[in-house]
């Protein structure tokens, strides 16, 4: 299968280049969700004191988070940063910001090989619900590879959309229960949350993860939902903008 | 003989951007429409022959590039059609494709996989030796590479692939003379193999050596057809 082979060379290049000539390499991968959870601890934690386990509660967000904005992040650049790639073997386009969704995967798998030893003692239950964790990670995958194609191909004519994303990012953010839980929310606000489709994935994560429960299949459905209308307008659009790609990288 | 590659009115059309407008400033003052249809390939038609090789020239901006990835399928033809039987090697420009933060082997491993090759120890190997690049060199990010470096990576890479048609972007006049020589003797033994050489010069004497027919391109049109050395005497012509 080729195309597997190419997906995995892109991937693995990808892995090399961006820690290529840092001291501590993949290292820093852990260290950003670290940072981010100190500061919420140090900042929430006497807030939510209520919040029973309230690490657990956090890092289930935080991981999750970071791996749909790293695949945002990197695959809005990922056809531009391959101009000479594209311009010299034919390849569909569609392959760079796929390979940023493997290659976070690969992130997010050591992530959570240290996240179920450490949250061990910070009260993490290990149950049968964990194998939710696979189908919920797959449709959050195709979500996230969906916005990142979507503003890839836009990226290519206006590289505003770059400078768009990560402007907006702390918005996005601070507007998904990542840090605080959904009650904060006063009543008449609520609707902002539920704007947001990262909130709706979020919260499944942390059925398995937090609840150690199934998931509700109410929400799971809707996030697939979400996740196949997501595919389907972002592939259409991509259809529509990949023929002039090379004229614009 | 098959005819491998078969153009039948191509042509090409770019949506470019003339008056240099790239932000909204630029839109405001300068009132004009940012995107235009530029036509960059105009009415082309030729046939490439198993084992036959084809030089294009033409002036800089004539539209060579562009109709070398035409070819190679990376851009459609707006107009026309193209019909290609037979597989084509990835175009050899200077340093298409490597990623420069790389190492040379890992730009090998990773070129050969992105054109659906099987890698292994051998295959490496042998572009390796072909290079003639030191391991030493290999071992470096191709960021410190010199052209000549970076033209024998390339092609060593280029030239492991068993293709029927081999597309040459001008990648020979950086090479010392002694690769020169070797890329000669390879392009020659891959006639004689029956494969089919594409090849862009800007030096007549060159294409004259390597190719039997040639054509001649100009602001996009196909002006000149014919023996290579006819259409090398009327390149010359033009300046």
């Amino acid at each position: 299968m080729p195309f597997i082979n190419q997906l995995y060379a892109l991937s693995k290049r990808n892995v090399i280049l961006r820690y290529k000539h840092s001291l501590i390499g993949f290292l820093w991968g852990f260290i950003k969700p670290f940072i981010y959870l100190l500061i919420f601890i140090v900042i929430f934690s006497a807030q939510f004191s209520s919040v029973k386990n309230y690490v657990l509660y956090a890092t289930s967000g935080i991981l999750f988070w970071f791996f749909f904005s790293n695949i945002v992040s990197q695959g809005i650049q990922s056809i531009i940063q391959a101009s000479g790639i594209i311009k010299s073997v034919k390849l569909p386009a569609l392959l760079f910001p796929m390979a940023e969704v493997t290659t976070e995967l690969f992130n997010l798998a050591l992530a959570l090989m240290v996240y179920f030893i450490v949250m061990h003692w910070f009260g993490m239950v290990y149950t049968v619900n964990l194998i939710w964790l696979i189908p919920v990670l797959f449709i959050f995958s195709v979500f996230s590879f969906s916005i990142a194609i979507l503003m890839a191909a836009f990226n290519v004519y206006f590289r505003d959309i770059g400078i768009l994303w990560n402007t907006i990012q702390p918005a996005i953010f601070y507007l998904t229960p990542i840090a605080y839980t959904e009650d904060l929310i006063p009543e008449k606000f609520s609707w902002v949350i539920r704007l947001n489709p990262v909130y709706y994935f979020i919260k499944l994560f942390r059925y398995p993860l937090y609840d150690a429960a199934a998931p509700d299949m109410r929400l799971f459905i809707q996030c697939t939902g979400i996740s196949a209308l997501a595919l389907c307008i972002s592939l259409l659009i991509f259809y529509r903008l990949k023929n002039q790609f090379i004229t614009a990288i | 003989m098959s005819v491998l590659l078969d153009l039948q009115h191509v042509s090409v059309r770019y949506r470019s951007n003339p008056a240099g407008i790239f932000s909204v400033k630029d839109l405001l003052t300068t009132m004009a429409h940012p995107f235009q249809t530029k036509e960059i390939l105009n009415d082309i038609s030729f046939t490439l022959q198993q084992g036959e090789s084809l030089g294009i020239v033409g002036r800089n901006g004539s539209g060579k590039s562009t109709l070398l990835r035409t070819i190679a399928g990376i851009i459609k033809p707006s107009k026309g059609q193209l019909t290609t039987n037979g597989s084509i090697a990835p175009i050899l420009a200077l340093g298409a494709g490597l990623e420069q933060e790389l190492t040379g082997y890992e730009n090998i491993r990773l070129l050969l996989s992105l054109y659906g090759r099987k890698i292994n120890a051998s295959s490496v190997e042998k572009i390796a030796a072909f290079s003639e690049l030191d391991d030493t060199t290999l071992r470096q990010a191709v960021k410190c590479y010199s052209s000549g470096m970076l033209a024998r990576l390339t092609f060593s890479i280029s030239f492991s692939q068993h293709c029927d048609i081999f597309i040459i972007d001008e990648v020979l006049a950086v090479g010392d003379m002694g690769f020169q020589a070797k890329c000669m003797q390879k392009i020659s033994d891959l006639k004689k193999d029956g494969r089919s050489v594409i090849f862009v010069s800007h030096f007549p004497d060159e294409v004259e050596k390597i190719c039997e027919n040639a054509i001649l391109l100009e602001q996009g049109k196909l002006i000149y057809q014919g023996s290579s050395s006819a259409v090398c005497q009327e390149y010359k012509n033009l300046f």
